[in-house]
């Protein structure tokens, strides 16, 4: 341990200019960052000086966001080069090092002058946000799991295999370009451009784990045993494999029967699904060309769903059978098809098909099976009240902020801004009633006035996301924020009625269609670079509630 | 007697470059051993191997009983190393400098410190970055006699200084010698002849002898022949005669196996010698004729033994 705090003390006296500037970074990152929550209300009125102050604040929180892994980096690649591990002249290597002492010492500085201030400035984020920070301790430390594994790790690593800071930077350079050299690579090897298939997370998990573990053993590898062309080729050449090797991973895992397994079908499927062949979008493809497939859009309708439940589609799969015999089955494919719930939605089931099996089965009437797999989601908690004037705080979701827009007086609010601890919030329908005039204006009651509504948040939450910020801004569109007559937006006036309904998964499920005769619409190729999925994204109407 | 240091067929290649060919080494304890070659003949390669600073491609070494691959940690407690080229941090303060190593080992001799302090002249309060090279060495000396190792390693530890800080560091190196091994490679042949005990000749990365520093003055002797008449030197000399060469009636070379016969052996070659003078060779002399001799070998020849040694 008296070795550890040794060469700690040691660092420590060296490098006090770094540890100022890293801290002083991070403590004006928590002072300033606070600035970018207050959205485009610091701008009502006139350009006045006081918003420019306040447009430039926001500026600088965004700018001390991205300058403190900057500071880091300067941190990381100090202390770890103060004993370098690539050479033959050190100081160190003839005198009574201790390996892992060593490296003890050097996470010891990381400790003190990079977690610990990070962390402070994490709480004071959550504060000053209007968050009880001890609250979040766990999410707090997953986060910073996270920025180890993206950041500090990659690094630390990289120092290891480096001598100097000169060294360092143009190997982080090699290793930009390298990559942007690789994606190109992989773009051109990857079999569909534009349709997430669906379970690649997973993929993508693996990889990360992967990229963990190596930056681990480089670490080590080093410290232990200096091997450095050996930890080299570890670190550049396994992740290069990875990324050569991704599209070809993507690919096994569309093939794997993990989504079976985990959406099983079901007994009483949670939604009806009907082909609806009236839909305009039945008459809408589109294709890109240089992907050699085709995108078929099946408009569906959904019916059945229980009150207070919301299905979450996850992906969706088509089984082809032309009169023929020719029998085609898609992977499975990630969706944006729109959830359902109570009541009677619309929504395009979009499958990607190569375009010559497209060409092969155009001219027939065909049976297509479409698959949906679902998350299975119910309300859990529902919170109303009349909507304040400040901050006002969403058990279980975050603080929200009335929002003034671009063209309103400041004290009429024309949207909501909310901040969530840590992470997305929980999947959530909010509900709130417009006025379509101005607040001090006479006006309906509210509860008379537009419905607006929005989903937010996500099923699958990890403790926290991977951010510096421990804040995160909600990001939302509440629908019909504009009144069509006169083109400006809705009000939400102070008492109006708000609702957030927060849902839990329940479970996973599949179901499907099965539609006869089907014809594949014409392809009718893209006019430019651009491609658009029309699908159906906002929500007029509530989910009824149990 | 123990080896402080001993090699078996101790090998290092780094890419197609053999610096180190199967190198068999033992210095005994107690020794000044100073091992000797020209530039490039793979000194400081012997010497980063036994401190496990590189890595053997064949062979092995032990240092104070331990695998030269295994030398690390608590190891260098018992090792003082010193070389030329060896970065230091150069921020700190020599005080700095020895508060900071002081911790490392428990042997650490404050007294000691201070008298290398005072006896180097060193300035505390002074950045490493701001001392001439010569400074710089007596710090690292100092930092590395204080805590009494009972191996002290010295890759050309007086290259390129001033004689007088040659004077003061090959000093304060004597004083510890009766408690220390010393194995410090050099090409500065006057200083190591003065205080060596052993001495090993190293060429291409071969060691071509290894023995102790009486021994090889017994063994070299300059030899002058005055011959009668002008005679041409014979076709076939003996191996162990190095840079024959004839002038008028006068041959000389260098006798690298000297004996008590060696003057009869010299006769049996020149029946005319009128008188044959056998003078010993200082160290730089010695070198010099056996380096040149080395070079003026065939390739061919090259695995040959030139010199007659007793290398271990």
């Amino acid at each position: 341990m008296s070795q550890i705090l040794h060469i700690f003390y040691k660092d420590a006296r060296r490098f006090w200019g770094e540890i100022f500037l890293s801290v002083a970074i991070t403590a004006a990152f928590a002072w300033f960052y606070p600035n970018t929550w207050i959205g485009p209300d610091h701008i009502h009125g006139a350009m006045g000086s006081h918003s420019v102050a306040s447009y430039n604040l926001q500026i600088m929180g965004g700018f001390l966001l991205a300058l403190v892994p900057v500071s880091w980096w300067l941190l990381i690649v100090r202390v770890v080069h103060a004993e370098t591990l690539v050479g033959d002249r050190q100081f160190w290597l003839t005198r009574p090092y201790e390996w892992p002492k060593l490296l003890a010492a050097k996470l010891l500085f990381l400790l003190a002058f990079l977690y610990l201030p990070i962390f402070i400035a994490q709480c004071a984020l959550l504060a000053e946000a209007g968050f009880k920070p001890f609250s979040f301790i766990p999410g707090l430390l997953f986060n910073l799991l996270l920025l180890t594994i993206v950041l500090v790790l990659p690094i630390l690593a990289v120092a290891t295999v480096t001598s100097n800071f000169a060294r360092m930077t143009l190997t982080l350079l090699g290793v930009f370009v390298g990559i942007i050299a690789l994606g190109a690579v992989v773009q051109r090897l990857m079999p569909n451009h534009f349709t997430a298939i669906a379970g690649a997370s997973y993929t993508t998990q693996g990889a990360f784990t992967l990229a963990f573990c190596v930056c681990a053993a480089v670490v080590v590898l080093q410290y232990a045993l200096r091997r450095v062309w050996l930890a080299r080729a570890l670190l550049y050449g396994i992740p290069a494999l990875l990324i050569l090797a991704s599209p070809f991973a993507e690919r096994i895992q569309s093939h794997h029967p993990r989504i079976d397994v985990n959406y099983p079908v079901a007994a009483n499927p949670p939604v009806q699904l009907a082909f609806h062949p009236l839909s305009p979008s039945y008459q809408t493809y589109e294709t890109w060309p240089d992907t050699g497939e085709v995108l078929i859009h099946t408009p569906l309708q959904g019916t059945g769903v229980a009150a207070g439940t919301v299905l979450v589609p996850d992906a969706v799969k088509l089984e082809v059978e032309a009169p023929n015999g020719v029998h085609w089955v898609s992977d499975w494919q990630g969706t944006a098809m729109p959830k359902f719930f109570a009541g009677s939605q619309d929504g395009d089931a979009v499958v990607s098909i190569p375009r010559d099996r497209y060409e092969q089965l155009k001219s027939m009437p065909l049976t297509m099976h479409l698959s949906v797999a679902f998350s299975e989601a119910r309300e859990t908690r529902v919170t109303r009240m009349p909507l304040p004037s400040e901050d006002f705080s969403v058990s279980g979701f975050g603080v929200c902020s009335p929002l003034a827009g671009f063209l309103s007086p400041f004290t009429q609010a024309t949207g909501l801004l909310c901040r969530s601890a840590l992470r997305d919030p929980p999947l959530t329908y909010i509900g709130v009633v417009w006025s379509d005039a101005p607040c001090d204006a006479p006006h309906p009651e509210p509860d008379q006035g537009v419905q607006g509504a929005a989903w937010v948040g996500s099923l699958d939450r990890a403790p926290a996301d991977l951010d510096i910020s421990s804040v995160q801004q909600v990001h939302f569109t509440l629908s019909n924020s504009i009144y069509e007559r006169s083109n400006v937006p809705r009000h939400l006036c102070p008492g109006s009625p708000v609702t957030f309904t927060e849902y839990e998964r329940v479970s996973r499920t599949q179901t499907s269609v099965t539609i006869h005769d089907f014809h594949l619409p014409g392809v009718k190729v893209s006019d430019g670079q651009t491609h658009v999925f029309t699908t159906t994204t906002t929500t007029t109407e509530a989910p009824k509630q149990k | 007697m123990n080896s402080a240091i001993l090699t078996q067929s101790l090998s290092k290649t780094f890419g197609q470059t053999l610096a180190v060919d199967r190198l068999g080494l033992a210095v005994p304890e107690g020794a000044i051993y100073a091992l000797v070659g020209a530039n490039g003949a793979g000194k400081t390669t012997v010497i980063k191997l036994l401190m496990n600073i590189f890595r053997p491609t064949a062979g092995s070494a032990q240092v104070l009983g331990i695998d030269s691959r295994s030398l690390a940690g608590k190891a260098f407690n018992r090792i003082g190393y010193v070389s030329e080229n060896q970065d230091m941090p150069e921020w700190m303060t020599v005080g700095a400098l020895l508060d900071y190593y002081r911790a490392f080992y428990p042997t650490w001799d404050r007294a000691l410190e201070q008298q290398l302090v005072r006896q180097f002249d060193l300035p505390l309060q002074r950045k490493l970055k701001n001392l001439s090279r010569g400074m710089k060495m007596k710090a690292a000396f100092a930092s590395s006699l204080a805590y009494r190792p009972p191996l002290i390693v010295l890759d050309e530890p007086f290259s390129g200084l001033d004689p007088l800080v040659r004077d003061e560091l090959i000093e304060g190196l004597i004083e510890r010698a009766p408690e220390t091994t010393i194995f410090l490679s050099s090409h500065d042949l006057a200083e190591i002849e003065s205080f060596s005990s052993h001495i090993g000749y190293l060429e291409q990365g071969r060691l071509l002898f290894s023995e102790e520093m009486s021994v090889l003055s017994d063994r070299f002797r300059e030899v002058t022949v005055t011959l009668s008449v002008p005679a041409p030197l014979p076709a076939s000399l003996p191996p162990t005669w190095l840079q024959a060469q004839t002038v008028d009636c006068v041959v000389r070379f260098v006798h690298s196996a000297h004996n008590d016969s060696t003057a009869a052996e010299i006769a049996q070659f020149f029946p005319s010698a009128r008188d044959i003078s056998l003078d010993p060779m200082p160290l730089r002399s010695i070198f010099l004729a056996v380096a040149k001799a080395g070079r003026l070998r065939a390739p061919s020849q090259h695995n040959q033994p030139a010199v007659k040694g007793t290398a271990a």
